[in-house]
């Protein structure tokens, strides 16, 4: 491909995630521009981010991958003056409670509100019934004991929330030992 | 990290809960969860239960229930037994839990610096729900908020004196009919405004009833816009909600 070509389906990808109102499947926009190999459309992106970032800096939109799909999302540093052109006040975080809720879904799933209460030390209704309002985790079955209770697993929003392209870039529990030993470290020299 | 200065506590909001607590004070007190002294524990966390500092009152009865585990251990520390190696002791028990739950709160951590970045960038997706445009806002609401709402109501025209006693009979269709010409008039109503105009708990139960049934056959949606806030009756017309 000439960087002509590159160019223009830039271009073409740009304007088809400017559309789009969620993540769109790479699959798609390959088989659309006609590209077979993986490698040659992960050419085109890598030209697109380094667009966005270095050659052009001063552009407000980046590619994002997230989710299993590409985006365009707005770039960090322009975070504060957005906020104050669509005159919004605070964007809603997660709770604590619903973030704890939300790491025993994560690391569990599928899990029951009895495991996630009894896990957490507190009857955690709240948060799953928010987290379910919110679409972070959805009811994937009903376990087989007693009482059939649901079963809970995080969602394709879940991912888009976080920034992430599937469970598995979540970092293992091991690795979480070690990353935050890491970080502990020092403190016990001090 | 914490820092903990002599003297100097800083009061964060409230403890998410006993295990949250717990993992303060065995922090606060330099020791390791696997070598905790309980006793110490023990004394520290039934004076935070009494001082109710930092102690959610809506999770009261879940710090009490981690307060009886924990008086439940001192007591069979203090009278001697046999220790039966098939069975959990309710401390090793106690261990496991806060060895997971320091686990979670480091996941918690992790997820929430993710939040952090991720909030930072925008997506037309959240552009539309930050709007308050009303197309855009709509979301469905579930028959249980809808129930509740509705209890709340009964609850509050139980305790009006009603003037007369009302005869009339209300039928579902009939109701239907009137819900349809309300809504061919004025294009949607709030379903609070709605029921408070009503004048008795029968003509209410049978107007809840047709507005089950009819959301039930897609004759109508009901949307709430924001958390906690009225909920607005439409017709059904295709279209309208995009999820």
């Amino acid at each position: 491909m000439n960087p002509e070509q590159i160019a223009r389906q830039i271009g073409l990808i740009e304007a088809i995630l400017f559309v789009s109102k969620e993540p769109v499947a790479p699959g798609r926009i390959m088989e659309f521009l006609e590209i077979k190999d993986i490698e040659e459309f992960e050419i085109i992106l890598t030209a697109m981010e380094k667009e966005h970032l270095q050659d052009r800096p001063d552009r407000g939109l980046l590619l994002k991958r997230t989710g299993g799909g590409l985006q365009l999302v707005t770039k960090p540093d322009l975070y504060d003056e957005l906020k104050a052109f669509f005159t919004i006040k605070q964007s809603t975080k997660l709770t604590i409670a619903s973030l704890e809720t939300l790491s025993i879904v994560a690391y569990r799933q599928p899990a029951t509100l009895a495991e996630i209460s009894d896990m957490r030390g507190v009857n955690s209704t709240g948060p799953v019934k928010s987290l379910l309002q919110k679409k972070l985790i959805k009811i994937t079955g009903r376990k087989k004991v007693p009482g059939l209770p649901a079963l809970y697993a995080t969602t394709q929003e879940f991912l888009v929330y976080f920034g992430l392209n599937d469970m598995s870039e979540l970092p293992s529990l091991e690795e979480l030992t070690e990353l935050f030993e890491e970080k502990e470290q020092p403190s016990l020299f001090k | 990290m914490e820092i903990e200065i002599p003297g100097y506590q800083v009061q964060t909001d409230f403890f998410e809960g006993p295990l949250d607590l717990l993992l303060h004070l065995i922090r606060k007190n330099k020791m390791k969860i696997m070598e905790i002294r309980l006793s110490q524990i023990t004394a520290e966390y039934l004076a935070y239960l009494e001082s109710k500092k930092g102690i959610n009152p809506s999770r009261e009865s879940d710090f009490l229930m981690t307060a009886a585990t924990l008086i439940y251990i001192k007591s069979r520390s203090l009278l001697p037994k046999p220790e039966n190696p098939a069975e959990e002791s309710p401390e090793k028990q106690l261990i496991h839990t806060l060895i997971e739950y320091e686990k979670i709160q480091k996941i918690s951590k992790m997820l929430q610096d993710m939040e952090y970045t991720e909030l930072l960038l925008w997506r037309r997706l959240e552009m539309n729900e930050n709007f308050t445009n009303r197309e855009y806002a709509l979301k469905e609401v579930s028959a249980f908020q809808l129930a509740e709402i509705f209890f709340d109501i009964v609850k509050k025209k139980e305790n009006e004196q009603f003037l007369y006693i009302s005869s009339k009979n209300y039928s579902i269709a009939e109701k239907q009919d009137e819900i349809f010409s309300l809504l061919e008039k004025s294009g949607y109503f709030d379903f609070s405004d709605y029921v408070a105009k009503l004048d008795s708990i029968e003509e209410i139960l049978v107007s809840f009833f047709t507005l089950l049934e009819m959301i039930k056959r897609h004759l109508l949606i009901a949307v709430q816009e924001q958390l906690f806030g009225t909920i607005s009756i439409y017709k059904n017309e295709p279209g309208k909600l995009d999820n």
